[in-house]
């Protein structure tokens, strides 16, 4: 709408009322593109995204009020304007509620419906700059937390990287009590960079920004790719790791950001193989429920104190015991996975034996119309 | 033995960074030029002609590195540097893999040639060096 003349689209199944809208509305310099029915109309609207779309709500077929009902579907920012025919107070309150800006009673006056549209314009207006400025602030917090996350990063990194420097014998050859020192400092530096990233992930995930990259995706090839990818780590640690079924399951495809699930499915990989015993096993089921792709890991660990389950997903919170008193990981990794699989709006469940194992089930929506295969 | 010390170009934003590596390159004999920022990075290509260049991506902004790498690939002012070897030296592997990293089938040949962690193994950082030296 900023560089050219506002759009605006009449759906009306009665071509004089589509005509004179029409004549109308070109006398302001203001673009106009017409539909004779309520379909016809939905496809324009996804095609063209009108600035404000101007509908009958009686018409045979799909009628105004259903276009009204998609029109948040296909873009919440349009505008819409309902004509009524009866001029009955309820029509026009009932498409009000359903989402109308205004209406327009027939018969109208080209006065009365150019005050009307140009109301509605104003409207339209204040939403593309209310959504824009949404966008700038979006991308100046996103941004931010890089540029936090870079501040906090790079004195981490340059210890670090002094530490390499003596270990690696540059300056000299350090003795053995020294390079033990300093690998061990390197350790604590290493943590903290860990709780510095993991933090940082979970103001990420604080500000909702995941649900703009939904994507389908396969859960099941991300699980194969994560199976494959910690095997090895699984392997050394005497645990074996797969699907718990001989058959893998089917495609599995779910809607979500692919690499934040990623995330969540290899902490809690991650935590099945480190807290099991040896020889044990961690198995991976994918089942489908109504509505839900639902993953389940299970592990034959120590299992978890059942006064601990409630707190598992609270950040800092650990459940296992410290090692001489040094935290391993940061403590928030479960925190994080909750609040990835919240923000798919799905559910994070644990339940626990002591001494037998403990199990993760993870339910994400399925993606309509697709289940295990 | 080489004749000519080859010289390398360390552009980072953290002198103590800069400093470490220095420490690294000169234990094996090369000449280290430094730069903090695009600025003075452009002006030590330049002038100084390096063999080859280590990159910070986050500086002053949050993609300088890239964009210095993309310009030295494809700017008039950068013709005499085009080929030069590129090291990205980062810790934000995520960002630098996924979108910015090796020379994909999108950027052509505006890419960097290799991609390295921080904190660098010092031994990896020269082999990787020497290795693209040889070339």
């Amino acid at each position: 709408m900023t560089e050219n003349a506002p759009l605006f689209l009449v759906i009306d199944d009665d071509e004089a009322m589509r005509d004179s809208c029409s004549q109308i509305l070109t006398r302001n310099r203001w673009r106009v593109e017409t539909a004779e029915d309520g379909t016809a109309g939905i496809a324009k609207i996804r095609d063209l995204r009108p600035d404000v779309v101007i509908v009958d709500l009686k018409m045979p077929g799909l009628s105004g009020f259903e276009v009204l009902k998609r029109l948040p579907e296909i873009d919440p920012g349009i505008v819409a304007v309902v004509i009524t025919g009866y001029a009955t107070i309820d029509s026009a309150v009932e498409a009000m509620k359903a989402g109308a800006f205004d209406f327009l009673p027939k018969p109208f006056t080209p006065e009365e419906m150019r005050f009307v549209l140009g109301r509605a314009l104003d409207r339209r207006r204040l939403v593309l700059e209310t959504e824009a400025l949404r966008r700038e602030k979006k991308v100046l917090e996103e941004n931010f937390i890089t540029m936090v996350s870079h501040q906090l990063r790079s004195p981490l990194v340059a210890i670090q990287q002094y530490f390499e420097v003596i270990l690696a014998g540059i300056a000299g050859a350090p003795d053995a009590r020294w390079a033990d020192m300093i690998r061990k400092a390197g350790d604590r530096v290493r943590g903290l960079l860990r709780l510095v990233n993991d933090w940082l992930d979970l103001a990420r995930i604080d500000e909702g920004r995941l649900v703009g990259s939904f994507q389908p995706f396969d859960l099941t090839a991300l699980l194969n790719r994560l199976i494959g990818f910690l095997s090895p780590s699984a392997h050394e640690a005497g645990v074996s790791l797969g699907w718990a079924e001989a058959l893998p399951p089917g495609p599995a495809r779910v809607l979500g950001e692919e690499e934040s699930l990623e995330q969540v499915f290899a902490n809690i990989l991650g935590n099945a193989i480190k807290f099991n015993r040896p020889e044990g096993k961690v198995e991976v089921r994918l089942t489908a429920e109504p509505g839900w792709t639902v993953v389940e890991i299970r592990d034959t660990g120590i299992g978890i104190a059942p006064e601990n389950l409630p707190r598992l997903f609270e950040q800092f919170f650990q459940a296992a015991p410290r090692e001489g008193g040094v935290r391993k990981g940061s403590g928030l990794g479960l925190a994080i996975a909750k609040k990835i699989v919240e923000a798919h709006h799905g559910r994070i469940d644990v339940s626990s034996e002591r001494g037998v194992g403990t199990a993760f089930t993870v339910r994400l929506p399925a993606a309509a119309g697709e289940s295990v295969g | 033995m080489r004749t000519i010390r080859a010289k390398l170009l360390v552009v980072d934003d953290d002198s103590d960074f800069r400093e470490a590596m220095r420490a690294i390159l000169e234990s094996a004999s090369y000449d280290v030029v430094m730069a903090a920022n695009i600025e003075q990075a452009t002006e030590k290509i330049l002038a100084e002609r390096p063999d080859l260049i280590l990159l910070d991506i986050m500086m002053d902004s949050l993609f300088d590195g890239y964009s210095l790498c993309h310009a030295i690939r494809t700017s008039e002012k950068f013709s005499a540097a085009r080929a030069t070897p590129i090291i990205f030296v980062s810790a934000v592997r995520k960002i630098a893999g996924s979108r910015f990293g090796f020379k994909g089938e999108d950027q052509g040949l505006t890419g960097p040639d290799d991609y390295l962690d921080k904190p660098v193994d010092p031994k990896d950082l020269l082999a990787r060096i020497e290795r693209f030296l040889a070339k």
